[in-house]
Formats: C-alpha cells, sequence, structure tokens
C-alpha cells in the first residue's frame, strides 16, 4: 500500500470515529435536557397515562436507555431521522428543504468570495502598502471580526428600512405559493430577497480569503523561484500569476473547511433576514424543545465538519508533496 | 548591602523593565495608526467594562425615563432626559449601553485567556512530547472541531442555567482548538532547533526543557491567539445572548440588540441599535487591528521584502 493511500485509510478511519463520537455526544446531551414535549401536554392534563405510553412507545421512549443509544445510532448513520414530535411529519421531510435553502444562499456566496476576495488578495499582496491595500486590510478585518448579526443589522437598516430597496425577511414574498424548486428560486421576488443576505455573507467571508492570498502572495514574492521567473523576462502579472498559483492551497483546504462550516456559521444571518434555512430551524426547533429535529440538524453540521476536515486533510496531502503523508496530517 | 535594600534594587529594576516594555510597546503601536486607533478604542472599552455599571445615571432595568407631565416615555429620540433615547419600554437606552460593557468585557477577557490558555499547553505538550501523546490530543481537538460550536452552545444552554461563567465556559471549551493547533505547529519547528536541542542532551528534564526552552518562543504566538480569542469569546457572547441564550440577570449588547429586533422597533430606533452594534463591532474589529500589527512581528515570512 502507497503512503498516500494508507493516509488516506488512516484519516478516512478517524473520521468514521469522529463522526461516532460526536453522535453520542449529542446522545448524551440531549438526555440530559430536562422536559420534553410530552411533559408540557401531561402536566396540561391533556393527556391520559396510557396515552403517554402509547407515545412513548411509538418514540421508543420506554425501552432501556442502551436500546435507545443502539436504535439512534443506527437511524441516524441511515439517515432515518424519525418523526417530529411537533409537527408529526418524518424530520427529514422537514429538514431537507431547509437544507437546499440554506445551500442556496451560502455555497454561491462562498464561491463568489473564494474567487473574488482571493483575487483582491493577491493583488494588493503583490501591491505591498498601496492606499489599496490598507483600505482593503480595515474593510476586511471589520468585516470579518464584526459578528455577522451585527453587519446584518446596520445593512438592513441602511437598504431595508431607510432606503426601501430590498424586504426585510423570508425567502418569498408571503404571498407567493411557488411549487417546486424551479418556481421557488427562479424568480425576480426570490432574487430581490436573495441580493442582501447573499451580499452580506460575501462580505462575511471575504477577510479571511483576502488575508491568506495576500500573505501567501508576499511570502512567494522574495522566493528564489520568481526571482528566476523575473530573470526570465516574465512580466509583472506573469510572475504574480506564478506566486499566486502557489498559494492556492491553503485557499483551497481553507474553502473546503469553510463549506463544511457553512449549516452552523450563518445561523445568526438566517435568524435576522427569517431565512427559512437549517440554522433558523435548529433555533427554533431547540426553543420548542422538538428533539428529533434538534438531534437530525446538528448531527447534519457535525457530519458536514466531519467530511470537510477529512477533504482538507486529502487534498493538502495529495497536492504537497512536502507533507508528510505519514503522520501529522492534522497539522 | 542588607538583604532589604538589594531587595528594592531588584523591585526597581523589574518595575523598570515592565515599565521600559511598556513604552516599547506603546511606541510600537504608534506607528501603526491602525493599531493604534485600535488600542485606544480597547482601553476606553476596559475602562466602560469596569466602570460603566456605577457611572450609568439610572437603573438599566427599573428606572423609567418619565417626560415632564409624569408619563413614561417610550421610544423617544435622543433628549435632555435620555441622552442616547428610551426603549419600547420606556428604559434609558444610555444606562443601558453603560451597564452592558461589562458582560462583554468579562466574557471577552476570561473567555479568550481561557482559550488561549488551554490551546497554549495542548498545543505544547502536543507539539514537544509528539507520538502517542500528539495523537490523543490532536484526535480531541478534531473532535471539538467536529462538533459545531453554536448548536453545540445553543444545546448546553438550554439545560444549565444560563450565567455569564456558565457562557465563558463554553466558549472557551470550544474555541481552544484554534491556538492549539497554531502553537502546536510551532513547536514543531522550535523542537528541532539546536539549542533545544542541546538543552536535552545536557540532561535538562522534559518538563524543564518544554517550558524554559521551548515555551518562551512560542509565546508571541500564544499571546497573539489569546487576543483574538477574546474577539471570538466576545462576537460569540453576543451572538448567544442575540439568540436569547444570554444571562437573563445582566443587560449585555447582545441583549440591548435582542430586545430592539423582538420589540420590532429596529425598523426605526437607531438610537437603541446604534450604540450595542456599533461598540461590539468597535472592540472585535480593535481586536483584530492590534492583533494583526503585531502578528507582522511574529511571521517573519511576511516581512520580507517590504
Amino acid at each position: 500500500m502507497s503512503d498516500f493511500r494508507r493516509f488516506l485509510v488512516k484519516r478516512v478511519a478517524i473520521a468514521m470515529m469522529l463522526t461516532v463520537v460526536s453522535v453520542s455526544i449529542i446522545f448524551v446531551v440531549l438526555r440530559l435536557l430536562p422536559g420534553t414535549p410530552f411533559e408540557a401536554l401531561i402536566t396540561a392534563g391533556n393527556l391520559s397515562e396510557k396515552q403517554v405510553q402509547e407515545i412513548m412507545a411509538t418514540y421508543g421512549l420506554n425501552q432501556p436507555i442502551w436500546k435507545q443509544y443502539l436504535s439512534y445510532l443506527q437511524s441516524l448513520l441511515t439517515f432515518q431521522f424519525g418523526y417530529s414530535i411537533l409537527r408529526s411529519r418524518p424530520v427529514w421531510d422537514i429538514l431537507a428543504p431547509k437544507l437546499v435553502n440554506t445551500l442556496v444562499l451560502l455555497v454561491p456566496a462562498l464561491l463568489t468570495t473564494a474567487i473574488l476576495s482571493s483575487l483582491l488578495g493577491m493583488y494588493v499582496g503583490w501591491n505591498r502598502g498601496t492606499t489599496t491595500e490598507k483600505t482593503s486590510i480595515i474593510g476586511t478585518t471589520f468585516l470579518r471580526s464584526t459578528p455577522v448579526f451585527i453587519t446584518a443589522i446596520l445593512l438592513l437598516m441602511v437598504f431595508s428600512y431607510q432606503l426601501n430597496l430590498v424586504p426585510a425577511f423570508g425567502m418569498r414574498s408571503i404571498t407567493a405559493s411557488p411549487k417546486g424548486y424551479y418556481q421557488t428560486f427562479a424568480s425576480l421576488d426570490f432574487l430581490h430577497h436573495y441580493i442582501l443576505p447573499f451580499s452580506i455573507a460575501v462580505l462575511y467571508y471575504s477577510g479571511d480569503f483576502l488575508l491568506l492570498a495576500r500573505n501567501g502572495v508576499i511570502e512567494k514574492r522574495g522566493s528564489e523561484f520568481l526571482k528566476l521567473h523575473k530573470a526570465k523576462g516574465l512580466s509583472e502579472y506573469e510572475q504574480l500569476a506564478r506566486a499566486g498559483r502557489n498559494s492556492m492551497l491553503p485557499i483551497l483546504t481553507y474553502f473546503a473547511l469553510r463549506l463544511g462550516m457553512i449549516f452552523q456559521g450563518l445561523i445568526l444571518l438566517e435568524v435576522v433576514f427569517a431565512w427559512p434555512g437549517i440554522g433558523r430551524a435548529l433555533v427554533l426547533a431547540i426553543q420548542q424543545q422538538d428533539y428529533p429535529l434538534v438531534q437530525a440538524a446538528v448531527f447534519i453540521m457535525a457530519l458536514a465538519v466531519i467530511i470537510a476536515n477529512l477533504l482538507a486533510d486529502v487534498l493538502y496531502a495529495y497536492f504537497d508533496p512536502t507533507v508528510s503523508t505519514s503522520g501529522g496530517g492534522a497539522a | 548591602m542588607s538583604t532589604e535594600s538589594k531587595n528594592g534594587a531588584v523591585l526597581f529594576e523589574r518595575v523598570n523593565a515592565i515599565r521600559s516594555a511598556i513604552a516599547e510597546q506603546f511606541a510600537f503601536l504608534r506607528q501603526d495608526r491602525l493599531a493604534f486607533a485600535g488600542a485606544i478604542i480597547l482601553v476606553v472599552f476596559v475602562f466602560l467594562g469596569l466602570f460603566g455599571p456605577m457611572l450609568a445615571p439610572h437603573d438599566p432595568i427599573e428606572y423609567d425615563v418619565t417626560a415632564s407631565d409624569g408619563s413614561v416615555m417610550r421610544l423617544a429620540e435622543p433628549n435632555a432626559r435620555a441622552l442616547f433615547g428610551t426603549t419600547a419600554y420606556g428604559k434609558d437606552v444610555f444606562s443601558q449601553f453603560l451597564a452592558g460593557a461589562r458582560p462583554t468585557l468579562i466574557v471577552g477577557l476570561v473567555g479568550g485567556v481561557l482559550t488561549g490558555l488551554i490551546g497554549f499547553l495542548i498545543g505544547l505538550v502536543s507539539g514537544y512530547y509528539g507520538g502517542w501523546v500528539d495523537e490523543v490530543l490532536m484526535r480531541f481537538t478534531d473532535l471539538t472541531f467536529s462538533l459545531p460550536f453554536m448548536p453545540m452552545a445553543l444545546l448546553l444552554l438550554t439545560f444549565i442555567t444560563s450565567n455569564i461563567w456558565v457562557i465563558t465556559a463554553v466558549i472557551a471549551a470550544f474555541l481552544w482548538k484554534m491556538p492549539a493547533r497554531v502553537v502546536r505547529s510551532e513547536v514543531l519547528s522550535v523542537r528541532e532547533r539546536t539549542f533545544v536541542k542541546s538543552a536535552r542532551a545536557s540532561g535538562a528534564s522534559n518538563l524543564r526543557t518544554m517550558f524554559l526552552h521551548v515555551a518562551p518562543n512560542v509565546l508571541p504566538i500564544g499571546f497573539l491567539y489569546t487576543a483574538y480569542g477574546v474577539a471570538w469569546a466576545i462576537s460569540a457572547q453576543a451572538s448567544l445572548a442575540f439568540l436569547g441564550f444570554g444571562d437573563p440577570t445582566m443587560t449585555s449588547w447582545g441583549r440591548m440588540l435582542r430586545m430592539v429586533f423582538d420589540s420590532g422597533s429596529i425598523r426605526f430606533a437607531w438610537w437603541w441599535v446604534l450604540p450595542p452594534a456599533l461598540s461590539i463591532a468597535a472592540v472585535t474589529t480593535s481586536v483584530f487591528l492590534v492583533g494583526r500589527a503585531y502578528e507582522e512581528v511574529i511571521n517573519p515570512e511576511i516581512q520580507t521584502n517590504q
């Protein structure tokens, strides 16, 4: 087995272990939570003792804890998330469209930022000390360090409340009743609701990519291989292109990591804009103590991170021959 | 020389050393205008955190601002009776703003320092010992990476009664992973240097080598990530408070924003939104501006060919 393949097998095994451990931790935390929606119904006297037993049996809550744990593991790992307690619908039916809504908002935003702000970062890194560099650094430092809900509130005040240019919440007008994904997303009404949260996500993500690209280019700038290119008579932009290409790897791996954090990173953005995504669904489910929904949402978020981490590690090891594949891939 | 005056001289020397170190930092920050502005904002913020609640003219929650005819003033723009205007519940925004600085400061400082400290120790031990110690600690870090912060914090805070210390602990428990990884990779390179190897060869114990020879060389990056930890902690605290998972007994900037947002007054009550919103933004940005100035010093690769 080659070094790389051994590394790959090891990383995949670790990722699987991590999944099981994270899932177990979520299980424990959820069991520790006091009160269930049933309790509220029981204390309100709406249910008889017999009805309660029946409901507990349906949700498997009357079984010994280890049995519950095993069936929990099995159900999550097969993506059978059970029924939502409050809405009596399969959890997956509720979450799937929310997941799509989140992805529709954040994947294009992340891609846009990754491309635009990396290019800008490379440019300002090459032209160090210019006003453009300083301005872009202040701007992106502000955007990436300020909590996203504050940026969202500030821009909302300007563009929605003062200028009345864009709607302040939701994904479609209240009166719109689209059927299917095509009707939902391919409309001017959607675009109108989309533009502000999308822009805020782009701005929020921009800082890290810009700085990563800038630092990469600055590091490469003094290096030997660029001196060689310069001696060969390449123009400034050709040199920058070479330096940029050589600092792509950290940007690529960072992109993978960000992609993994996509569901959890902007929960607050979804809350501020009442965007019907998975983050907002999670917050609502926690408030309503709808545990099956909560555990499914947290599981999806954790799984995304684990897969993205795996992907980033593998990308790095595959593309950078100087990284030892035999160990320490996490560095 | 008597022992007392000797002690006095030592003390004097120490004080002098500290003073010149501070002067040096000051001179360094003066060069970078952005970092200097950031530092000033941070000083103001610490002052507000320490004395804000005492300076507040009224109780942030109990006191109702009243107009001259005795009626409660609700959603009033800034005026002589309420410097920053009033909330939808007739409370003084200025007092809430002053009182709200404290939890932000506490969670930020304590959370940041804990984050930096735990991360530093884990990174140091992991990188220095290597082998199975490294493997175990790094898998543990991976685990905290895979447990998403926000959802887990929300879950935990629903069943632990929320107060600022619990929030601080939750934040530190999830954020130490960042400094741990960076410190570890620094330690890996320091470990291979000659002076560390000769210390080992001349018989220094592992602990001694680790803390006396390796640690000082990674301390700067540890401090830098502690500073970033402060900004992350402030941001996380404000976000949690905004979602309604803050300390219910304390007025904080995040909680003020939740109140405006929930009351729906956010559409027009700019005087209620801007003080907490801009303050949080200013503080977190300042930490990063100061941190960046130091990062340029710490990371020699970025300095080349200025």
